[in-house]
């Protein structure tokens, strides 16, 4: 039987976004690789949209990328746009395809941070605020782009293995049982 | 396929339970950012989103600090990538060097590093007769695309938008965001960034610019000045911004392509900024450290000797330099 505890829901979502907003200030500026710095905005609203996905997933991808647009230097708005968009996509199918489907979660979301971090950085590009493409791509996109996916893994990894335990790991459609998904590894 | 409008309906081949897919929802707030990009975009540093910034940088203040603290160690992992692509020849006087350093830090003590460091801002400030604020880094840049730093004093501390930065080396930026307390410092190596400099021994005029792989290069050198690997690049003065005379950094290398009006020089920052370290912020210039009128002259006459092409170009440099330097802020 699945039990719906919103209350905790909510906990466990502001809860992830407290430990996502500490590492974006604490961690991000301090860890590079060239210019790409960790988006810790991406991964907590990756993982929301893929747990929770639907209406949930679009408000804390928005307020993710707010905070980060305030968090930065550049004009509002470019990221919460971004993470809106790529939220509502994550989580279309409103389930918890994190813990039902890891594999096929992890493409979709390396796809999604491939995106938002070219997009952003294009946006950038095109308001002045960078001036070489080729910087773009291979200095900062790429880079912020894999710190962000290696960052989101252990956070999946953590969030798939608690299931149905947790309300972010197994909240809607926790009672659904769990598989390897359409794109198997290894025949796990 | 699902649709925007998707509802509580289970027609689609997706799960969907009771929960909308959040179309509608995820429309307004696509419009939404669009409005706030918009008006961020036309946001002049004094508007409402300026405002808000500060505050929310004041807010998060302690947590970067804290941060900042408990990752410090973890700071050589940034150079990885420059690792990655670096030549052997590169690796092998990096691992040398870095021995050398690794024995010297080994005798020195925090405490006298810091006492150092005071000492050298102290004498920057007294050689200069800087009208200056002392504060500390706390944190770097938390986005990929600009090169900025954190510091921890603000308008409570009288700064403002357009104050240069300097550490003891020489000048490192400008700030470009100020909240109560704490401020947000464009690094001279930031893509964005440009200032009106010179080469120390020679005089010649030009622009120092940053670069998205954090190199510096001074263009606008004409070649028919004299610039030589190992020359100290200071500030010129022109703009108004920069006190004249600060150090910027040495000459690395310099190169002209046959036919180029210009010589292609890559700059040595003097300074690398890191956490918690002290620097000053130059609140106000005296009368002695603006550009006199000989060196305003110095720089418009500078590539007379060259083509036609190479004099229009100079005396757009000379412009450009004013207003760039004073207008690192708009970036």
């Amino acid at each position: 039987m699945q039990v719906k505890d919103t209350n905790k829901n909510r906990r466990d979502v502001a809860i992830l976004a407290v430990v996502c907003l500490v590492l974006q200030l604490a961690v991000a500026p301090n860890l590079a690789l060239g210019n790409g710095h960790i988006n810790f905005a991406l991964v907590f609203a990756g993982i929301v949209a893929l747990t929770r996905g639907g209406r949930i997933g679009v408000i804390c991808g928005f307020v993710a990328g707010l905070v980060f647009d305030l968090l930065g230097t550049g004009p509002m708005g470019v990221m919460s746009l971004l993470l809106t968009v790529a939220s509502y996509f994550m989580g279309i199918e409103v389930r918890n395809r994190l813990a039902e489907d890891f594999s096929g979660s992890m493409i979709v979301y390396v796809i999604a941070a491939v995106a938002v971090c070219l997009l952003h950085n294009l946006t950038m590009f095109l308001v002045g605020q960078a001036t070489d493409f080729v910087d773009v791509l291979f200095l900062r996109s790429l880079p912020s782009a894999l710190l962000s996916v290696l960052a989101f893994l252990p956070f999946a990894y953590l969030i798939s293995r608690a299931g149905s335990n947790s309300s972010l790991g197994g909240g809607i459609g926790s009672s659904r049982p769990k598989h390897s998904g359409k794109y198997n590894i290894g025949g796990v | 396929m699902p649709t925007l409008s998707a509802g509580s309906s289970n027609n689609s081949g997706f799960r969907r339970n009771n929960a909308s897919s959040g179309g509608r929802i995820a429309i307004i707030f696509v419009v939404l950012s669009l409005v706030l990009f918009t008006a961020s975009a036309r946001d002049t540093g004094t508007g409402p989103f300026s405002v808000v910034r500060g505050v929310v940088s004041t807010i998060v203040m302690p947590v970067r600090f804290v941060g900042a603290a408990v990752t410090a160690p973890l700071q050589g992992l940034g150079n990885v990538f420059a690792n990655l692509t670096a030549d052997q020849g590169t690796l092998s006087e990096l691992k040398a060097e870095n021995e050398q350093l690794k024995a010297k830090n080994s005798e020195l003590q925090e405490a006298e590093q810091t006492a150092t460091r005071l000492q050298n801002l102290l004498a920057l400030q007294s050689t200069y007769s800087l009208q200056s604020t002392a504060a500390r880094i706390i944190s770097a840049s938390t986005d990929s695309w600009s090169d900025t730093v954190t510091i921890d004093k603000g308008t409570t501390s009288s700064l403002a938008v357009g104050m240069p930065v300097s550490d003891s080396n020489g000048a490192i930026g400008q700030i470009i965001e100020c909240g109560p307390a704490s401020s947000t410092v464009r690094l001279i190596s930031d893509e964005n960034s440009s200032v009106s400099a010179m080469v120390q021994s020679s005089r010649a005029q030009g622009m120092l610019r940053g670069s998205a792989d954090g190199t510096l290069r001074l263009t606008l050198i004409g070649t028919d000045q004299t610039v030589s690997v190992g020359d100290t690049v200071v500030t010129s003065g022109l703009g108004g911004v920069f006190p004249k005379g600060l150090p910027l950094g040495t000459v690395a290398s310099v190169s002209k392509n046959p036919g180029a009006l210009y010589y292609d020089i890559v700059v040595t920052p003097l300074s690398k900024t890191e956490s918690f370290e002290e620097v000053l912020v130059i609140t106000s210039l005296t009368e002695g450290q603006h550009a006199t009128s000989e060196d305003i002259q110095s720089a418009d006459n500078q590539g007379s000797s060259g083509s036609a092409d190479a004099q229009q170009s100079q005396a757009t440099n000379s412009d450009g330099a004013a207003s760039n330097e004073s207008g690192q802020n708009q970036g």
